[in-house]
């Protein structure tokens, strides 16, 4: 199919999709028993989590500490490390001791810095680039982030999409190692939100990714299993920079 | 002050089939020194009829206890699914009479489940009852759910001496009485007081307490079904029984 | 050994239905066994985070505002949606919704989709369009997997499988596998991995439903545990999110006390190990995820509910699965039980609602005992067992009475309508029973005495009513009345006032 009929196809969709939206806005607001073009927006007294918990902070080493507790009860890996240069060397030892073949790592000048592709012999150090394909992806052992965000409460870490942070990074490999920055640690999980609530829309990312441990199921006999689609292997480096 | 007026709402299942749940409650208060009254033209809160739908058919049934208890200034009854419906419901089935729902409110604001009476009001919490028996507790769904019974009978059932309570698994699952839904849904029912039997004999009480007699009647049942021999009782009968063991002795 | 059958098939009412479940004791021991892990992990997690009462009535109130101003946050969302790259379109009803699915599918010339959870595509039955189609149509999350497999509809919201053991699970996946499969878990998830990725990377579309739709920015989150949904927006080109038009949460910051509730309702987790927050198809120089997004904003029977003072808040769900969970009656039966997509508390209301069916209501509805633990259970505290009340009701307005039960009633409003007629129907009633009666027992299994009696006995009526008895105690209580204490007396003064004071004082909550 040429992309230009494929275009035909969407326009006419979209047309069909403008005249469908006024019925159907339209009956709701009928049902709702509101007339006319009520632009206002509706004042919102509720938004958000209450105001107890907004003021709920944890000094930083706190934060480590329940975000490693956390993580570890979900089935995950965690060490708190100084350096970068101590991540770096973590790394390489996890990959010698795993026998991992290939690596894939975000293109992230943390990660850059570190020159894996140096210290490793033996393995294949990916870099995460636009043509890349899922292949690449799919094939590696282990996968390298660095993250955005990272919330203690819940033991998350926050991952965003761009052209230099594929998705797949995180997901396909079946090892997943995450770098978090101590200074990205937050408490809790809507100061993290709070980085895309009525924040630009233009600057969203296309995907915010909260991973709160190994991937998991509970579908056969409420029997729990790790790594069904996920990396079932995950290792969290807190990096404090002392 | 002119006296105050205390009356029972006996509960038609009280009324027609343990009417000993309410010598009990009545003998007890007279301890207290509150004299109960019984309007006798009270008959059933109709929840039977409402929970199927039968809104005007309820709406009978509950008339006469708004006329019935208007002039009293305490109601107090022995099941907290038919204070429930008083209070949560009464208002609903006479939303557009504003006569009656302002009888049906003025009703359920004085109206009170036993223990909440004992305990709330009267600020009683040991009655000194003497009991020597191995219990178990059923809190019923209405009481504990719709009303927040929780607190008042485990203070009351703690201070009754030489009484063992122990604790009954999945207490707070419904024993599948829920009144028609056992004539009705009859097998999903059974299968639910079955279970609700099996934990009770797990216990090993010899006698089970609740609240509620549409659930006690519902296991009681069940229990002489299977020909077991564990004593149901609401709890105004075993503080009144207790009482009375403490006074002779 | 076939457990539930397909809903095509299924007997027409719950009670014939329910006779099949109660029967099956595999079914009956394994609903059992999950939903009570699933209630106390729910316990826990919600002790353990705290306040949880305040959490659930913020999450009613953002739900309860969210719907009120629905039109507006709706429009929000689809403006900001179309803003990011994404094709919206509204379907009314299912059958709309599958023709736009079918449209997308077949100008993108796919030959396989692969899907996570939804519950909106089980009430569209997408799969079986697809495979009409000949497009291959596969769930990949593990439990929806298993039941795609064995031909059979989703017995509860979070665990679809619910009513499955490994036994029959390797047994399905064996002949998946054209190899002898042992019922060990991880084995068996393991054999689920290497096949469905290969099924991820072929797949032309990536399907996902919507837990919520975020109106100030125009995305959907998506939570799971597995990381299905996360493939089928990563990997293949174009991804359809099929979408209840309630879903909508105002803000980001919302997402905060969702993703609270949510999780510790459904699972007793903290959070689910994926959260995603998808915003439009991948940027023009990403390297994955989606290059064309759709949204199908669904209908079917849910604008119905609005406006209507008795349902409205049935929007206000979450789909938790807490209330399935918390139900007695659901713990005897299982979900296929319900009949329709939603089973549970919420399937008895939820389903008749969206259908507007009748028939529905004189059914589903009865199968409740009214105990109130689906609205304890609720994290947005939806009144389901007063919901239930209000459909029986319904139904009877409309006319749909049962004969017998009408004429019973007729009866119940007769007699308890006058004190009179009560007291002579009780004199009547232990004139009747010396029939039946055996010890203080009534345990013939006669007329509507049947059903009861098939797993009780019948107290029978004393000698004397209460009120028959009265005028005797009422003396007896002049002897043994006590002086009242002053303390007891200024209690009760004081309740009278506090009470005209205003308000139901003596109420918990």
């Amino acid at each position: 199919m040429s992309s230009t009929e494929h275009e035909a196809f969407l326009r006419d969709l979209r047309e069909k999709s403008l005249r469908q939206q006024e019925q159907f806005i339209g009956n709701i607001k009928q049902r709702l028993g509101r007339s006319g073009q009520g632009g206002e927006p509706p004042a919102h007294p509720f938004k958000g989590a209450p105001d107890f918990w907004q003021e709920f902070e944890l000094k930083q080493d706190e934060r480590v500490n329940l975000f490693m507790d956390n993580w570890k009860k979900a089935g995950g890996h965690a060490v708190q490390l100084r350096t970068m240069e101590e991540a770096k060397r973590f790394i390489v030892q996890l990959s010698k001791d795993l026998s991992a073949k290939q690596l894939l790592i975000q293109n992230q000048e943390e990660l850059h810095a570190m020159e894996l592709d140096r210290s490793l012999n033996g393995a294949e150090v990916s870099v995460w680039h636009q043509q890349q394909g899922l292949s690449v992806a799919a094939g590696a052992d282990i996968g390298v982030v660095v993250v955005d965000y990272a919330a203690a409460y819940t033991g998350s870490i926050i991952v965003t999409s761009s052209p230099d942070k594929g998705r797949s990074v995180s997901l396909l490999p079946t090892v997943m190692i995450a770098i978090i920055p101590a200074e990205r640690l937050y408490t809790r999980v809507g100061q993290v939100l709070a980085h895309f609530n009525g924040s630009i829309r233009e600057q969203m990312p296309a995907g915010i990714h909260f991973i709160s441990g190994p991937s998991r199921s509970a579908d056969i006999e409420n029997d729990l299993t790790i790594g069904v689609h996920g990396p079932g292997i995950v290792y969290a480096l807190v990096v404090t920079n002392e | 002050m002119k006296p105050m007026k205390v009356s029972l709402f006996i509960t038609c299942l009280s009324d027609s089939l343990y009417p000993k749940v309410g010598e009990s409650m009545a003998r007890l208060l007279a301890r207290y020194g509150v004299e109960l009254h019984f309007p006798r033209t009270q008959t059933c809160c109709g929840q039977p009829a409402f929970n199927s739908g039968y809104w005007d058919e309820a709406k009978a049934s509950a008339r006469t206890l708004l006329d019935a208890l208007d002039d009293s200034d305490f109601v107090i009854s022995p099941s907290g699914s038919c204070t429930g419906m008083i209070q949560h419901y009464y208002p609903k089935l006479f939303e557009h009479d504003p006569d009656m729902l302002q009888k049906a409110k003025r009703l359920g604001e004085k109206t009170y489940e036993f223990t909440q009476f004992l305990v709330q009001v009267l600020g009683v919490e040991d009655v000194g009852a003497v009991f020597p028996h191995k219990a178990t507790y059923h809190p019923s769904c209405h009481g504990s759910r719709l009303l927040g019974i929780k607190s008042e009978p485990m203070r009351l059932m703690s201070n009754v001496k030489q009484m063992e309570l122990v604790p009954l698994p999945f207490a707070e699952d419904c024993c599948g009485f829920g009144g028609t839904f056992a004539i009705k849904m009859c097998d999903i029912s059974g299968a639910m007081v079955t279970e609700k039997v099996d934990h009770v004999l797990e216990t090993e009480a010899e006698v089970l307490i609740g609240l509620d007699m549409g659930c006690l009647m519902n296991i009681a049942g069940n229990l002489s079904y299977r020909g077991k021999p564990v004593r149901v009782m609401h709890l105004a009968e075993v503080l009144y029984e207790g009482v009375l063991a403490s006074e002779r002795s | 050994m076939s457990g539930a059958s397909h809903e095509g098939t299924s007997p027409s009412t719950v009670k014939e239905r329910a006779e099949i479940a109660l029967n099956n004791e595999f079914l009956r021991k394994a609903v059992k066994f999950t939903t009570e892990r699933l209630r106390t992990g729910k316990k826990s997690a919600s002790e353990e985070h705290g306040n949880w009462d305040l959490w659930r009535e913020r999450g009613r109130q953002i739900r309860l505002h969210t719907i009120a101003h629905l039109d507006y946050y709706l429009s929000q969302f689809i403006e900001n949606a179309r803003a990011n790259g994404v094709h919206v379109h509204f379907a009314a009803t299912s059958e709309e919704a599958v023709e736009l699915t079918m449209a997308i599918a077949k100008e993108a010339g796919a030959r396989s989709v692969v899907k996570s959870k939804s519950m909106v595509s089980e009430e569209l039955h997408i799969n079986a369009a697809l495979e009409k189609a000949g497009i291959e149509s596969v769930e990949t999350d593990l439990g929806e997997y298993i039941i795609q497999l064995a031909g059979e509809a989703p017995s509860h919201i979070i665990i679809p499988a619910i009513h499955k053991n490994r036994y029959q699970i390797a047994e399905l996946l064996s002949k998946e596998a054209g190899k002898e499969l042992p019922p060990d878990t991880s084995i068996l998830a393991g054999f689920v991995r290497r096949k469905l990725r290969e099924k991820f990377l072929e797949a032309d579309i990536g399907m996902t439903g919507c837990n919520f739709a975020i109106a100030e920015t125009g995305s959907i989150v998506l939570f799971e545990n597995e990381g299905n949904a996360r493939m089928v927006s990563t990997v293949p080109k174009t991804q359809i999110t099929l979408m209840g038009m309630e879903r909508i949460i105002p803000t980001w910051d919302d997402l905060e006390v969702m993703s609270t509730l949510l999780p510790r309702s459904a699972t007793g987790q903290k959070l689910t190990v994926y959260m995603s927050g998808i915003t439009g198809p991948r940027r023009p120089l990403d390297g994955d995820g989606p290059e064309e997004m759709h949204i199908i904003i669904v209908d079917n029977g849910r604008s119905l509910q609005l406006g209507d003072p008795e349902f409205q808040e049935l929007l206000n769900c979450i789909r938790c699965g807490a209330c399935l969970n918390a139900c007695p009656v659901y713990r005897q039966i299982g979900g296929h039980a319900y009949g329709g997509t939603y089973s549970g508390p919420i399937g008895a209301v939820l389903t008749p609602s969206l259908n507007k069916n009748i028939m529905e209501w004189d059914d589903i509805a009865n199968a409740s005992s009214l105990c109130g633990a689906c609205y304890e259970a609720c994290p947005v505290k939806i009144p389901l067992h007063d919901m239930l009340v209000y459909l029986r009701n319904r139904k009877v307005k409309n006319g749909k009475r049962m004969m017998l039960e009408s004429a019973g009633m007729k009866g119940f409003k007769l007699v308890m309508g006058n004190h009179k007629l009560y007291e002579s129907a009780v004199k009547i009633g232990r004139a009747g029973q010396v029939l039946v009666k055996r010890e203080g027992k009534i345990k013939a299994k006669i007329g509507p005495l049947k059903g009861w009696n098939s797993y009780r006995h019948l107290s029978a009526l004393p000698k004397q009513s209460f009120r028959e008895a009265w005028q005797e105690l009422e003396k007896d209580l002049k002897q043994e009345m006590r002086e009242m204490t002053a303390e007891t007396k200024q209690r009760m003064e004081q309740a009278l006032k506090t009470r005209k004071g205003g308000g139901n004082s003596h109420e918990q909550h």
